[in-house]
């Protein structure tokens, strides 16, 4: 709280978050398997969280830390039931 | 000096998530994909984490922050492990179909 970072510091994480947010989306649109598109939604679910962070220093208050919880649970949920239907669907 | 610390953890983090998704677009098949997407993000976001209960510094942040590095590093490479499992199971079936 008693520390401000510099604005700058904050515009150059977020555009590194943004580009990481778009190369997966990218993956995510062309992927040859569904499995790449599993992947990349499991990238772009740890990126929405590193904003929601990111986004939460910027603001400085800290009532938005609860959702990269239930996001990680979530996406880890959604990966493994995607797959399991995969696995299950030649048999 | 704290300040700097913070600045350079969440560039660091930002950076590695952005090294995370180069491979993966990068990179030629799934399994190399997934060596990409599976280590790297977690190392980011762990980086981020630090640099957020550094400049927050209270109690519930350390314990929030915590829970989303336990949960990440126990369910990537289940997520991981799930994806290629799955991967495998078509990959037996393709030499079959070719002949």
């Amino acid at each position: 709280m008693e520390y401000d970072i510099s604005i700058g510091v904050l515009i150059v994480s977020f555009s590194f978050l943004l580009a990481a947010l778009v190369l997966a989306f990218i993956r995510l649109l062309k992927g040859p398997s569904i499995n790449d598109r599993v992947a990349a939604m499991d990238v772009i679910a740890v990126v929405v969280m590193a904003f929601i962070v990111v986004y939460s220093v910027l603001i400085d208050n800290d009532i938005y830390l609860d959702l990269p919880v239930i996001i990680s649970l979530i996406s880890f949920i959604g990966t493994v039931a995607v797959s399991t239907y995969l696995k299950h669907r030649h048999g | 000096m704290a300040k700097i610390i913070i600045s350079i953890l969440l560039l660091a983090g930002s950076f590695f998530i952005l090294i995370a998704s180069i491979g993966l677009i990068r990179l030629k098949d799934l399994y190399s994909r997934l060596h990409a997407a599976t280590k790297a993000p977690s190392f980011g976001i762990f980086l981020i984490l630090i640099g957020v209960s550094v400049y927050f510094n209270t109690p519930m942040v350390y314990i929030k922050s915590l829970f989303v590095v336990a949960f990440i590093y126990l369910t990537a490479p289940l997520a991981a492990h799930a994806i290629l499992k799955s991967f495998r199971e078509e990959d037996k079936d393709k030499p079959e179909k070719k002949q």
